[in-house]
């Protein structure tokens, strides 16, 4: 089912959490809410809900108006960062909960629930507890309890987050299969943009209550709409140099080098992802100019972290890269995986743009 | 090789070997003491108890300690009260019954709702409307007790006047109260002590013909314990978290099935220590019961006071009434025990 979000905002009293957020889900899609803590995409996803009052703008859920509609009857799941699991219920208790309001038949309910524990893998623990499962169970037995009605969207709010790292990767995959089998339409809220890349058919970067980009995980990647977007998304983030355009060519104080515009502009951020550029010899033209702060062995590539005018900027290089600690460097950026951002308004620069 | 021995001996006297183990020295004094508290708890109970099966003449000085030893026990005060008083004793005791476990269901039942609604709705009285209200109740009382107005008339034109003032002068001051102002405002209720205003009750129920009947005092415990029942569950719901009332709304449960599936049972071993107490209170209750019931309605505390009447203290129908007062509050609170622990909650977010 689509979900359209038409202008909604959200205050508490002067303060203003949600400011005039749009966008359309489109019918089995998975959307993810990314955004810094204290961005409002928690609140968005409570207002979908029915949660929290909307103070203007509207929602609505397969063409029909909800945004006075209360919550039980919007046909809504969620599934909490808590998980919220009824603890004096056991688990099958727990996952028939909302079959049972919707009074079905004992027999139906029994054959539902039998058939949504074993797509989660819990037709073992149906007599258990809450406080007697892991976090991974707890958190399977929410999602059970979220999937056992078919409801027309699915809100996750930061479902992973108590896992431990491990077990964290695991269900985004488990996440992200079922999501795909069951086909429903899914608002996912999270801080993590590696859980944003992974899971999301489409992200929506939000900040300060504001909607920043919306657009596939590529293109967010590759095309970032401003330097907050840009810094946001990517691990370890993007690097930034101030500095100013001069005929397309970017300029700052140990800085030369073309770029993809054909501008001349002060005051201009210049950002390159650390994968995109290479460590060559100092002295060399049309690149920064910096010393090795120090180097680190990930795994499958070296982190180093050069200073170019007091500045720290990570480049991602080969596993065999070998330098001592400062050593004179340059780095080299291709012209095309450059992005300018206007150093006030953060705004991206484009070919069109003035 | 001796030296360092003593010392550690000494050592492990004052302190503990691990952690959440008291040290022996600890040990002694924790235990001796709660010995000592013990029989001073438990010895008046044992006193009761023999006393019942004493003669009058075992009562008097010197004491007697010891059934079979020190004296004959005999069954006559339990004759007396069981078969001489029979109907007398059973009819007090029925009533006890009927009243304290009838006031302590309505008590839980309406408290619990209200501490539920103040836990969980914020509540934003205007202070103006408060005080219009007060002023016009009392003008209106005023008119009826004074100036002989008929109360139909005078409620009737209250209400008028106070729902005009709600839409005007009530507007004026911006000032709200807040649901702590409600708390507090409900167990001030039980800062003033009952009997201030036993003669008023006495008055209003003689007024009613209610005087001498369950009604009365089922009435006036269930009141007088609805602010101690609103103020400890306000608390235990309070614990409850939100999460799990949202989710539940979410799966399509209305606001009272919420509150009765979920709320309720997570709250529990709060209703059922507030219950007890409640209940305790009820049965207990001397000065109220001496106000609004004679005989028909008599409760058992009257009974017991009743055995120091006109021959004197008799210390052996006494202990007979009480051992039969005290026994179903401890075999109810024996039975109840179990619910009252800890822990509930576990498992409900994150843990």
């Amino acid at each position: 089912m689509t979900v359209e979000l038409d202008h909604i905002s959200k205050s508490f009293g002067p303060l203003t959490v949600v400011h005039e957020l749009s966008l359309t889900v489109e019918p089995g899609e998975f959307m993810v809410l990314l955004g810094p803590s204290g961005c409002g995409k928690t609140t968005a996803l409570r207002m979908v809900a029915g949660l929290e009052s909307v103070t203007s703008g509207n929602i609505r859920i397969d063409g029909r108006d909800v945004t006075d509609v209360a919550p039980k009857n919007r046909n809504i799941a969620m599934v909490f960062q808590s998980y919220a699991l009824y603890p004096h219920m056991s688990v099958a208790e727990n996952i028939a909960y909302p079959l049972k309001i919707r009074r079905l038949p004992q027999a139906e309910i029994d054959r539902q629930v039998l058939e949504v524990a074993a797509q989660v893998q819990l037709e073992t623990l149906l007599k258990r507890f809450p406080r007697q499962l892991s976090g991974g169970q707890r958190q399977r037995v929410a999602l059970a309890r979220a999937i056992v009605r078919r409801p027309a969207v699915f809100l996750m709010d930061e479902p992973l987050s108590n896992l431990d790292a491990k077990l964290r990767g695991h269900m985004r995959a488990e996440l992200k299969h079922m999501q795909h089998e069951l086909g429903i339409t899914t608002i996912y809220v999270t801080h993590d943009q590696i859980e944003a890349m992974t899971l999301a058919h489409r992200v929506a970067v939000l900040n300060h209550g504001r909607l920043q980009q919306i657009d596939t995980p590529h293109r967010i990647y590759d095309d970032p709409a401003n330097i907050f977007v840009a810094g946001f998304v990517g691990s370890p983030p993007m690097n930034f140099v101030a500095g100013a355009l001069q005929n397309g060519r970017f300029e700052g104080p140990s800085v030369s080098l073309p770029t993809a515009l054909r501008l001349t502009k002060p005051g201009v951020q210049l950002g390159f992802r650390p994968e995109d550029c290479r460590i060559v010899g100092g002295g060399a033209a049309d690149c920064l100019s910096g010393t090795i702060y120090s180097s680190e062995l990930i795994g499958d590539h070296v982190l180093v972290t050069c200073r170019v005018d007091g500045q720290p900027i990570v480049v991602k290089a080969e596993k065999s890269f070998d330098q001592a600690m400062g050593a004179e460097i340059g780095i080299q950026i291709p012209a095309s995986r450059t992005n300018l951002f206007d150093l006030e308004s953060g705004a991206r620069l484009r070919s069109g743009s003035p | 090789m001796s030296a360092p021995q003593s010392v550690t001996a000494r050592k492990s006297f004052f302190e503990s070997r691990r952690f959440g183990e008291l040290a022996p020295l600890s040990k002694v004094v924790v235990y001796g003491l709660l010995l000592v508290w013990t029989v001073v708890v438990l010895f008046p109970l044992y006193w009761v108890l023999i006393t019942s099966f004493k003669l009058p003449i075992d009562v008097a000085y010197p004491p007697k300690y010891l059934p079979f030893i020190d004296y004959q026990p005999s069954l006559h005060a339990w004759r007396y009260i069981f078969v001489d008083l029979g109907n007398d004793t059973f009819r007090p005791y029925s009533n006890s019954l009927i009243v304290a476990s009838i006031s302590t269901l309505l008590a839980l039942t309406v408290g619990s709702m209200a501490a539920y609604a103040l836990s969980r709705i914020q509540y934003r009285p205007r202070l103006g409307s408060v005080v219009v209200f007060i002023l016009i109740l009392a003008a209106v009382v005023l008119a009826v007790a004074a100036g002989g107005v008929d109360w139909r008339l005078a409620v009737a034109v209250g209400l008028a006047i106070f729902l005009l003032a709600l839409r005007t002068l009530g507007r004026r001051f911006k000032r709200h109260l807040g649901n702590g102002d409600i708390l507090f405002w409900i167990i001030s209720q039980r800062i003033l002590p009952p009997v201030v205003a036993a003669i008023p009750i006495y008055v209003m129920f003689q007024k009613l013909g209610l005087l001498d009947t369950h009604v009365a005092l089922i009435a006036t415990y269930t009141t007088v314990n609805l602010p101690i029942v609103v103020w400890l569950m306000y608390d235990f719901f309070v614990a409850v978290p939100k999460d799990l009332e949202e989710s539940a709304q979410l799966d399509g449960a209305s606001r009272f099935r919420i509150f009765i599936g979920i709320v309720l049972p997570l709250a529990k071993p709060g209703l059922i220590a507030t219950g007890l107490l409640v209940l305790i209170l009820a049965w207990n209750e001397y000065l109220l019961a001496l106000f609004l019931s004679t005989v028909r309605a008599q409760t058992i505390p009257l009974l017991v006071a009743a055995q120091n009447a006109t021959r004197g203290p008799q210390w052996w129908y006494m202990s007979v009434l009480i051992i039969i007062m005290i026994a179903p509050v401890v075999a109810l609170t024996i039975a109840l025990q179990k619910y009252i622990a800890k822990g509930l909650l576990l498992g409900a977010v994150k843990g």
